[in-house]
């Protein structure tokens, strides 16, 4: 493997040195291009109090193009299917080499914050949360605290 | 596969092509064609728009260019513009590609509303008035720091590649004055290199600068020079683009001023590129939409990739270019121009694919994926209309109608020319048979499968009655409008094989080659009857009900008798074995004297009267 750009090396040390509240990146031991990721569910969402962990992978030729992220918790959500895939602009069209790590997974965690059920993934989950969002909501809460609160 | 489109259009075309073609036993084959269509000429009235085979209108002044020529005439309109609007010829590129080639709407859009045409064509960002143009020169230079990276490029470090950006004497007053750096270069070699005094010469009296340092004529208001900075970016004619991408190495090379380094664009042009991007490629800057020149591309890009960028640029050019077509035919490279795009038939020169020059190749399965879903659900629908509530009925026949137009629109099911592409996509949807039954059983007398009978108290019945009554009708028409639009396809299959029966009954010595000439003929003849009969459908279909009722009845009449003719003629071709042709002859008067009954009763008569029917029958004949 090639080395490491030094475009990764510096952000895998700011990621180290000041580390954005609510998520922790931590480079897999064997790869330094995998991340183990933490996200704490945000306040006042019904993922509130879950921790979501996330792997992510910077490909070959990033930064020139977008980071592979997955969550591998299970989560209710309209953007996000059942293998834990990830709708969001960033990570396909909008995606810019001036974006960061940090950058993509504060989106997530806005994303968490914010569904979209309009250009779900999930269509179940978005088709409820369109037609009776509280439902939605506790089942969101229900996935959390069954899936996100155990260690 | 026809050469009369090749006469007709004779005077504007090139024809290398032809000596190449025109040999071996194609020979034979057009000489043939050309005899056929004189010969079907005298049946059509003098109608000599029309060729053989399957005939619908061909469209005039089509030339067949291949890349070269085709790259030349792009060329054509980017000199033009370049040289109307003082821009680099990148630019003009990027603005021909964005606008439909259309010359003059740029020229007096750009000339209008420069500065919103720029931010529309996404060469400049909109909001900064300008004031973050790399090459365009700023009233004050107090302004000049706005552009949204400033931060990071005061701190001179490229935000993807984390390396910092040198920034040299020269790039320090560039980024200052936002000039080119060739007219920096030359600023500073006036000005003994102080940059200061140059930052405040130049922002106090641009003018006065310009003219001292002979960069400008002293009287004229310098709008026609390019690269030559202009105090007020609104009255710029100058180039945003094209100087200031040919020799700076680092930050802000498009108009926006995002800072990056030279490599990191490099790596950035190479990834779109590899992606089939070229000439959408915008910075790298989040959310900035500003595009890359093309010259900018090609002095960073490495290059192995030229080569790649100009073939996928050009690929781009062509689609967008009204006139303009790529040949559809396999393998085929032609590019085929027309003085105007209609949905009409354009004949390839080079490997003689058929292709309706309005939609080219574009004609999406999507549309037609969707229509058939849609009447799946609508026919569910009515199946199980079990209640009078019919808001959720009437709602789908909405779609499906919608849908369907949408299809036919796309298919120009109205103004047909795509025996190609177009039939090939349906017939892959829907495979039904026109009518299963037996033909025996049928009888010559009256064929009645190809009419569609309506049931007279449809009036009275309910509304999902009459949904699944107007369903049944269209669906009707359109599978055995989509079975001969098949056949017609499967005609071409026979056409080869039937060469290859002659040949093999000529090697063995059964009659002489002249002798079986019949066949290829009969087919072609066929062919014609299909796409006529093809047609008919349509026209049944858009049929005025006030329509009176024994024309209805002639018309179908007409039309089964034509359909059984067509049958029996068919079914003789394919087991021609001996070279005994006077009953197979015999049949191809008589299906052609059908076919020429039909239009004559349908088509000369009746044109202007049924809208759609007429318009679609008139370009069958």
């Amino acid at each position: 493997m090639s080395a490491l750009p030094r475009r990764i090396i510096k952000e895998t040390q700011r990621l180290m040195q000041e580390p954005v509240p609510g998520i922790s990146a931590v480079p897999d031991e064997s790869n330094a291009r995998y991340f183990h990721v933490i996200v704490t569910g945000p306040e006042d969402s019904p993922f509130e109090g879950g921790l979501f962990k996330l792997e992510l992978f910077l490909p070959e030729d990033y930064p020139m193009s977008a980071p592979k992220v997955r969550f591998i918790t299970k989560i209710y959500h309209p953007n996000i299917d059942r293998l834990g895939r990830i709708c969001l602009d960033i990570l396909k069209d909008k995606w810019s080499p001036a974006l960061q790590i940090r950058t993509v997974l504060l989106s997530i965690q806005a994303l968490l914050s914010a569904p979209n059920p309009d250009d779900p993934l999930a269509n179940d989950v978005a088709e409820l949360w369109k037609v009776n969002e509280a439902e939605a909501i506790r089942n969101a809460k229900e996935w959390t605290r069954k899936y996100a609160m155990d260690n | 596969m026809d050469d009369s489109t090749m006469t007709e259009n004779s005077d504007e075309m090139e024809y290398q092509e032809d000596e190449e073609e025109d040999e071996d036993d194609n020979d034979y084959y057009y000489n043939y064609d050309n005899y056929a269509d004189s010969g079907g000429d005298h049946h059509n009235d003098g109608n000599d728009q029309n060729s053989g085979g399957a005939d619908f209108e061909t469209l005039q002044g089509v030339e067949c260019l291949n890349v070269e020529q085709a790259k030349n005439l792009l060329n054509e309109h980017v000199d033009l513009l370049s040289s109307k609007l003082h821009i680099s010829p990148s630019l003009a590129k990027l603005f021909l590609h964005l606008n439909e080639w259309n010359v003059n709407a740029i020229v007096q859009a750009y000339l209008k509303h420069t500065n919103a045409f720029l931010v529309e064509n996404r060469v400049k960002p909109p909001s900064t008035s300008a004031s973050a143009m790399d090459s365009l020169p700023l009233p004050t230079p107090s302004s000049s720091t706005s552009s949204p990276h400033s931060s990071s490029s005061k701190t001179s470090v490229c935000s993807v590649c984390t390396l910092s950006l040198p920034l040299a004497n020269d790039i320090d007053m560039r980024r200052k004055l936002h000039i080119s750096p060739s007219l920096a270069k030359l600023f500073l070699h006036l000005n003994e290199w102080n940059v200061n005094a140059i930052v405040q010469a130049y922002s106090k009296h641009t003018n006065a600068f310009l003219v001292e340092n002979r960069v400008k004529p002293p009287s004229t208001s310098a709008s026609a020079i390019d690269t030559l900075p202009i105090p007020t970016p609104s009255s710029s004619t100058s180039s945003p683009h094209s100087s200031s991408s040919k020799t700076s190495n680092y930050i802000g090379l498009l108009s926006c001023g995002h800072p990056f380094c030279k490599n990191c664009w490099a790596k950035h042009f190479e990834v779109q590129i590899n992606q089939g991007i070229t000439l959408d490629i915008s910075c790298m800057a989040s959310q900035c939409n500003i595009l890359a020149s093309e010259t900018l591309i090609l002095t960073l890009l490495r290059p192995a990739l030229h080569d790649k960028y100009e073939s996928f640029s050009f690929r781009d050019f062509v689609s967008t270019h009204p006139h303009l077509r790529f040949c559809p035919g396999p393998n085929c490279a032609m590019v085929m121009k027309a003085r105007e795009s209609k949905p009409k038939r354009a004949t390839c020169t080079s490997c003689h694919t058929s292709f309706c020059f309005q939609c080219g190749a574009k004609c999406s399965q999507r549309n037609l994926a969707q229509l058939e879903a849609e009447i799946e659900n609508l026919s569910w629908k009515i199946e199980r209309a079990e209640t009078t509530d019919r808001g959720d009925l009437e709602n789908q026949m909405d779609i499906a109608e919608k849908r369907r137009i949408t299809l036919l629109k796309d298919f120009h099911l109205t103004a047909p020319g795509k025996e190609g592409r177009g039939s090939a996509e349906l017939s892959l949807y829907l495979n039904s048979i026109s009518c299963s039954g037996d033909w025996k059983q049928h009888g010559s007398e009256y064929y009645e499968c190809s009419r569609y009978k309506e049931n007279p108290n449809i009036g009275r019945e309910s509304a999902h009655a009459q949904a699944r009554e107007a369903l049944k009708k269209y669906l009707h028409y359109y599978e055995r409008w989509e079975n001969h639009a098949k056949s017609l396809k499967l005609e071409s299959a026979m056409l080869e094989k039937i060469r290859t029966r002659i040949h093999s009954k000529v090697m063995t010595s059964s009659g002489t080659w002249i002798d079986w000439q019949y066949l290829i003929d009969a087919s072609t003849l066929l062919a014609r009857c299909r796409y006529t009969l093809q047609y008919t459908y349509p026209y049944a279909y858009y049929m005025e009900p006030s329509l009176s009722h024994s024309r209805k009845e002639l018309f179908e009449y007409q039309q089964a008798q034509l359909e059984a003719e067509i049958e029996n003629l068919s079914w003789k071709i394919e087991r021609a074995e001996t070279t005994d042709r006077g009953d197979l002859e015999n049949q191809m008067d008589i299906a052609e004297k059908r076919r020429i009954t039909l239009l004559k009763d349908f088509h000369l008569t009746a044109p202007g009267k049924e809208g759609k029917g007429s318009a679609e029958l008139s370009l069958v004949s």
